[in-house]
């Protein structure tokens, strides 16, 4: 029993290193026919040789299928310089794919000299080569290939084991191939005679995959490239952001951010104005209207004289001011060479209005009121009923001008461009005002006065076929005044419609109130010129 | 005044005798020759036997005007890594330093025989090599080589017939025996270690 034990260990022993031994042999097998198979392919020459170490050279060649013959049918004859020649012992080797080879093996070489190496078949010399052994070498490829991080970004750290040659260390070259794992295309980097690489400008967050294979160099000792070793996949780290560039970024935006501030502060007022205009006020053109009189417009009227009114410059300093002529022969003759026109009573309506009077009378739309529209249609079908029956009344009163003017004719007479007086007023213009004081029942107050309104409507018309009027042959504007009313509690007597503020235009943001029907008119034209 | 005159003569004697004395040691003193320093980098001789293999390719390339005029002695060069390390450093260097001698020698022939005038500056270049070599041998402590009365004496030589196995021998020797002394010398590997 005590017997048993230490045999079965020593069978055990036995048996494990013959494996172990085996699966080296095997190993080594498996290399050689790698380098068989490789040599196969590049060299061209017969017999091809290589030397694995500093001692050890083997020379082989395939078998000819015309030959097909044995072992013992060749001879194997190498002759270093100045020496006697030697037989090599052969033997033949079969290797995956059916080829049949026949190798010689030396354990002992003189490197640094001429061989000459012969083989005979049956005497008769069927390959001959010359060759320095140092210069045949092909060696494993390089052992633990290890590929690491660096700290750097896209940067990869290969060493490796440099195969153990005696002499020969510092006359390796090594080629390291790397490329990312779903790319077929390849990089390859040569170091030389140092074991370890590093890798640069590789694609962060990206699988690769490396391999090393060895060579000498070719000035001592030279041969062929060893076979590439089991690729090694590591991954690069992931891309980072770079603190430099971050912080210049951060520092850049916030100055800009800094000095966009400061311009929008600086030119706060005028960035205001252009977003939100300010409602532009009377003010400026009233003076002491709202300060003094706090808004009673009747007040005001009586406490300026009328001379402020008069003068066009004061109000339309940046207009030029065309005077236009009103014909105005609606008092006598009803001879109003002026054919109903349609209003300018908005600007939305500006577009195709002169072309049909009628649709465009119709399509005047009340801003302010509705009710106006009564008065309005009243005041067109009597302007309509004086544009079919033109009198040319007031022909004496037109001027050969090219300018348009405005006069204002109580007596027929009005050929006085600019008429300073406002209390001239014309008949029809009475008439108007006085059918629309009874109609009028709204006060709308837009000056701060209880008493005043302003409508909303202004009816200019500016024919655009004067040529084809029978009036002057200039320019000239009928005003419809339906547009306008201002219903004033006194306003009970004729001779006050002079002191009454007449208006007929838009009372809109961009207009002033103003007083005199010229100046009503003029406006229009200004709106034109 | 006479005593700072006598004192300033006593003192120029003084230091024209110690002048005097110091010339007269340099001259009897053996000159002790500076350690140069050891040429340990290998790149030199592997710069050698580049030019050595151009001028054997040249010579290869040759084909007139290119002929030994009688046959030369030459250093074996086969290295069997076995005895070669059995040998001891003395050994070795001896044979390098042999083989070296015998290859200027031949290259000197060479030089005479050879009337193409293009292979004048290649085999120039070699004989400047060899020599430069011997320097980078001295560096490294190897010791110096007395030259025999004739290469016949030599040990272990060839003899070459043609100027493209001289070349050949030459470009072998230095590609072996001499860089493995250079790889072994003493004085760069305690550099390394």
């Amino acid at each position: 029993m005590t017997c048993d034990h230490p045999s079965r260990l020593l069978a055990l022993y036995v048996i494990i290193c013959a494996t172990t031994r085996a699966s080296y042999i095997g190993q080594g097998a498996r290399d050689f026919e790698k380098k068989v198979s490789m040599l196969l392919e590049q060299e061209p020459e017969n017999p091809k040789c290589f030397a694995q170490g500093r001692k050890d050279f083997t020379c082989f060649w395939a078998d000819d299928e015309e030959r097909a013959g044995s072992v013992d049918q060749y001879a194997f004859m190498y002759t270093y310089q100045n020496e006697n020649s030697s037989r090599c012992p052969l033997r033949e080797l079969r290797v995956p794919g059916g080829k049949r080879l026949f190798v010689c093996h030396l354990n002992q070489t003189q490197m640094f000299v001429q061989m000459d190496i012969q083989i005979n078949w049956e005497g008769r010399l069927i390959h001959n080569r010359s060759l320095l052994i140092e210069l045949t070498f092909l060696l494993d490829p390089p052992a633990n290939v290890t590929v690491s991080r660096t700290g750097h970004q896209g940067q990869l750290n290969v060493t490796w084991v440099p195969p153990p040659l005696k002499y020969m260390d510092d006359s390796m070259m090594y080629e390291v191939s790397y490329a990312a794992e779903d790319s077929q295309v390849g990089q390859v980097q040569v170091a030389w005679a140092s074991s370890m690489l590093i890798l640069r400008g590789l694609l962060p967050g990206t699988k690769y995959k490396v391999r090393v294979r060895v060579k000498l160099d070719g000035i001592s000792y030279s041969g062929y490239w060893s076979a590439w070793s089991d690729p090694v996949f590591v991954e690069t780290p992931p891309a980072e952001l770079d603190p430099l560039i971050v912080s210049l970024t951060v520092i850049i935006s916030l100055i800009l951010l800094v000095l966009s501030l400061m311009m929008l502060l600086s030119h706060r007022r005028f960035l205001m104005n252009k977003i939100w205009p300010a409602i532009p006020i009377p003010d400026s053109k009233f003076q002491g209207l709202f300060t003094v009189y706090d808004g009673n417009f009747q007040e005001w009227l009586g406490h300026t004289n009328g001379s402020l009114w008069l003068r066009p410059t004061y109000f339309y300093s940046e207009e030029c001011p065309s005077p236009l002529e009103v014909l105005s022969e609606l008092h006598l003759c009803t001879s109003l060479p002026s054919p109903p026109l349609p209003p300018k009573a908005s600007r939305a309506l500006s577009l195709g209005r002169k072309d049909d009077t009628k649709t465009g009378l119709e399509a005047r739309e009340p801003l302010e009121r509705g009710d106006s529209t009564q008065s309005d249609n009243w005041l067109m079908d009597r302007l309509r009923a004086l544009h079919q029956h033109p009198i040319p009344c007031s022909q004496s009163s037109l001027l050969e001008s090219q300018d348009t003017y405005i006069t204002l004719s109580k007596n027929n007479h009005g050929e006085d461009k600019h008429s300073n007086d406002p209390l001239e007023e014309t008949l029809p213009l009475e008439v108007l005002f006085t059918s629309r004081k009874t109609v009028l029942s709204e006060s709308h107050s837009d000056l701060g006065s209880g008493s005043g309104h302003l409508s909303s409507q202004s009816s200019f018309e500016y024919p655009n076929h004067a040529g084809t009027s029978k009036g002057p042959g200039y320019t000239y504007m009928a005003v419809a005044d339906s547009g306008v009313s201002m219903d004033y509690s006194p306003m009970s007597r004729l001779d006050d419609i002079g002191r009454v503020a007449i208006y007929a235009h838009d009372y809109k943001n961009e207009i002033p109130v103003h007083r005199g029907p010229f100046l009503q008119r003029q406006h229009s034209l200004h709106g034109d010129c | 005044m006479l005593a700072g005159d006598l004192s300033f003569l006593f003192l120029s004697v003084m230091a024209g005798l110690l002048a005097l004395l110091l010339i007269v040691l340099e001259w009897t003193l053996p000159v002790l020759p500076s350690p140069l320093r050891p040429i340990c980098d290998l790149r030199v001789l592997d710069h050698f036997i580049k030019e050595a293999r151009d001028a054997e390719v040249a010579m290869k390339a040759c084909r007139e005007g290119c002929s030994l005029s009688e046959s030369a002695t030459v250093p074996q060069t086969r290295v069997d890594f076995d005895v070669w390390e059995k040998q001891n450093s003395s050994q070795q260097a001896d044979e390098v330093q042999s083989g070296l001698w015998l290859l200027q020698q031949a290259l000197n022939l060479l030089r005479t025989s050879v009337t193409n005038t293009a292979l004048h500056s290649h085999i120039d270049t070699s004989i400047r090599n060899l020599l430069s070599i011997s320097g980078v041998l001295r560096s490294l402590n190897i010791q110096e080589y007395t030259p025999p009365a004739s290469a016949a004496d030599v040990e272990g030589t060839w003899r070459v017939s043609t100027a493209t196995e001289l070349l050949q021998v030459h470009v072998n020797f230095l590609r072996g025996k001499v860089r493995l002394l250079l790889m072994d010398a003493q004085a760069c590997q305690q550099d390394v270690s």
